[in-house]
């Protein structure tokens, strides 16, 4: 030992070399050392959800800044970085990602862009929103303005989804997550979008709550009249096959000289009450003797030609009175010049082409004018003013079913019934003579159902 | 220290070995030693630094040199006890034949 001591004081000599040694190593180490260390911590961190991760090193030092989505985050990957071999200190520069109070994320709409802004919860979380964006509206550009934030509703990812599925149904507008709460205004891409994106948002994960101020482009519905081509074109939409049929039933009653052109698609977003709305609104329609029907959202526009000065009054009156509530009209209705006028015979004639093509009906066994016969009964009341000397016979008939009696009262007040209906048109009552057979007078035999129906029958008889 | 060791071993060996020449010389070297208050001195020094060292005071690259350098010297020291020892061995051998 004590010859280690004497020689250790002849060591100095390789003390030299040892010092070029040590500058060679310290030139040709510390660079490659860096670039190790460095491709060391990056594979330790790649498990961690980091934001604005930065490493740099100087030596063994490490320092390292990122921003971590939660306080447990942040350790593990500080923990991460300290264990890599070979660093000796790390400079923690670690934050928590700021928490967004309240947590709004928007999705913007626009013709050709679409805007995903606001805050995200995770890295992974905007990824996906972006991938969900581009499969939802392909072929336009989606921008991504989202930041990272804390403090995101529950279930945020699922509820996100689901309102960036809804983007491709609207042509222009915004979507808004605020904490619980979300927001949609704009305008649907289609008829019934905002009825679909409704929908849809019955999946909202439980506990949000929906404010849809969706519009849609207005739902129409169109029928125009033409007398010329004796036609009624229905066009436009309707909700379904079910309201489809009954509208077009519907016309087939009420008008009896037109052929009924259909060209109605079927289509969501019908307001509500639309069915029995545009049956009550063809019945003022069916009093024109040229007119146009337009129902969009729910205001009816009615216009054309009444056929005399009290059938126009009753349908600028009675129209808006008859539509249920939230539902508008707006009528501009004139009067047809008066037609000339005829004699007897001619207005005979005329009574009866008019009831070879349509017959008056009224609810079984009573003698209420059915609301389908109105557009008939204006025509009948026309042709009388076109003759107003004449005394007319409105005579009724029943079929054979029933108790003779009754059929012989019922087919009077029938026969009244017409008359008073010509009487409010503003003719004189005494032109009118309301008559009833009953049964006694059939023009068909009564055991069929087709031989009945046309034994059940207002007659017009001119007399002079 | 292993990942240093993997990572410089080139180095470290090389250090060994001018340790291991210099103490092997050292032994029948005639020449003027280090006297003790220059040892005591350079002890105190290498103390200070390896003391330096061990508390990380020395921030960034210069930390890193300072680590390497200590760490080259304490193995040229081993490699000169090692050395030493040998060429004493060698030496009395040849003195106790003859």
């Amino acid at each position: 030992m004590r010859g280690l001591f004497r020689w250790s004081s002849k060591w100095w000599p390789g003390v030299i070399p040892l010092a070029m040694l040590w500058v060679a190593a310290v030139w040709t180490t510390t660079v490659p050392l860096e670039t190790d260390l460095t491709a060391r911590t990056t594979d330790a961190l790649k498990d961690n959800v980091l934001d604005k991760t930065t490493i740099s090193i100087a030596g063994r030092d490490v320092t390292f800044s990122a921003e971590a989505f939660s306080e447990q985050g942040r350790s593990s990957a500080l923990a991460s970085v300290e264990a890599v071999p070979g660093v000796r200190l790390v400079n923690d520069q670690t934050a928590l990602v700021p928490e967004a109070k309240p947590f709004v994320w928007t999705a913007q709409r626009e013709v050709g862009k679409v805007t995903l802004s606001g805050s995200a919860p995770l890295p992974v979380v905007r990824n996906k929103l972006l991938e969900a964006a581009r499969t939802t509206v392909t072929g336009i550009e989606i921008a991504d303005q989202m930041k990272l934030s804390r403090g995101a509703p529950p279930r945020f990812e699922a509820a996100a989804a689901l309102l960036v599925g809804q983007i491709g149904k609207l042509k222009t507008g915004k979507v808004t997550i605020s904490d619980m709460t979300v927001n949609l205004t704009g305008m649907a891409r289609e008829l019934g979008g905002r009825e679909a994106i409704a929908a849809a948002l019955k999946n909202l994960p439980d506990g949000y709550s929906v404010a849809n101020e969706i519009h849609a482009p207005p739902y129409i519905f169109e029928v125009n009249k033409d007398p010329v081509a004796a036609t009624l074109t229905l066009t436009g939409y309707v909700p379904d096959n079910a309201v489809h049929a009954e509208i077009v039933a519907a016309a087939g009653r009420k008008f009896f000289g037109e052929k009924v052109v259909d060209k109605l698609k079927a289509s969501l977003g019908a307001p509500a009450n639309f069915a029995s709305v545009v049956t009550r609104a063809l019945g003022s329609l069916s009093r024109l003797s040229t007119g146009t029907l337009v129902v969009s959202d729910r205001e009816v526009n009615l216009s054309g030609d009444a056929l005399y000065d009290a059938a126009g009054n009753q349908i600028r009156t009675d129209l808006p009175k008859d539509l249920p509530q939230g539902w508008q009209a707006k009528t501009e209705i004139s009067v047809k010049p008066a037609a000339a006028q005829v004699d007897a015979t001619v207005c005979q004639q005329l009574f009866t082409d008019l009831l070879a093509k349509g017959s008056v009906r009224f609810e079984t066994g009573r003698a209420t004018l059915d609301a389908d016969s109105i557009g008939l009964l204006d025509r009948l009341t026309e042709t009388a003013l076109r003759c107003p000397t004449a005394t007319i016979e409105i005579v009724g008939h029943t079929d054979s079913d029933g108790d003779d009696s009754f059929n012989q009262t019922l087919s009077e007040r029938r026969a009244q019934a017409v008359v008073d209906y010509l009487v409010k048109a503003g003719m004189p009552a005494d032109r009118f003579k309301p008559m009833g057979y009953g049964s006694a007078q059939p023009v068909a035999a009564n055991d069929t159902d087709e031989g009945k129906a046309k034994n059940r029958r207002i007659d017009f008889i001119v007399r002079q | 220290m292993i990942y240093l060791a993997t990572f410089l071993w080139g180095w470290l060996v090389g250090s060994l070995l001018l340790g291991f020449a210099t103490g092997w010389i050292a032994v029948v070297h005639r020449g003027q030693g280090v006297t003790k208050k220059t040892m005591r001195w350079l002890s105190v020094l290498v103390a200070a630094l390896i003391v330096a060292a061990l508390t990380r005071i020395v921030p960034g690259r210069v930390g890193y040199w300072l680590d390497l350098g200590l760490v080259m010297f304490a193995i040229y020291l081993i490699g000169c006890a090692i050395g030493s020892w040998l060429r004493e061995l060698v030496v009395s051998r040849q003195t106790a034949a003859s």
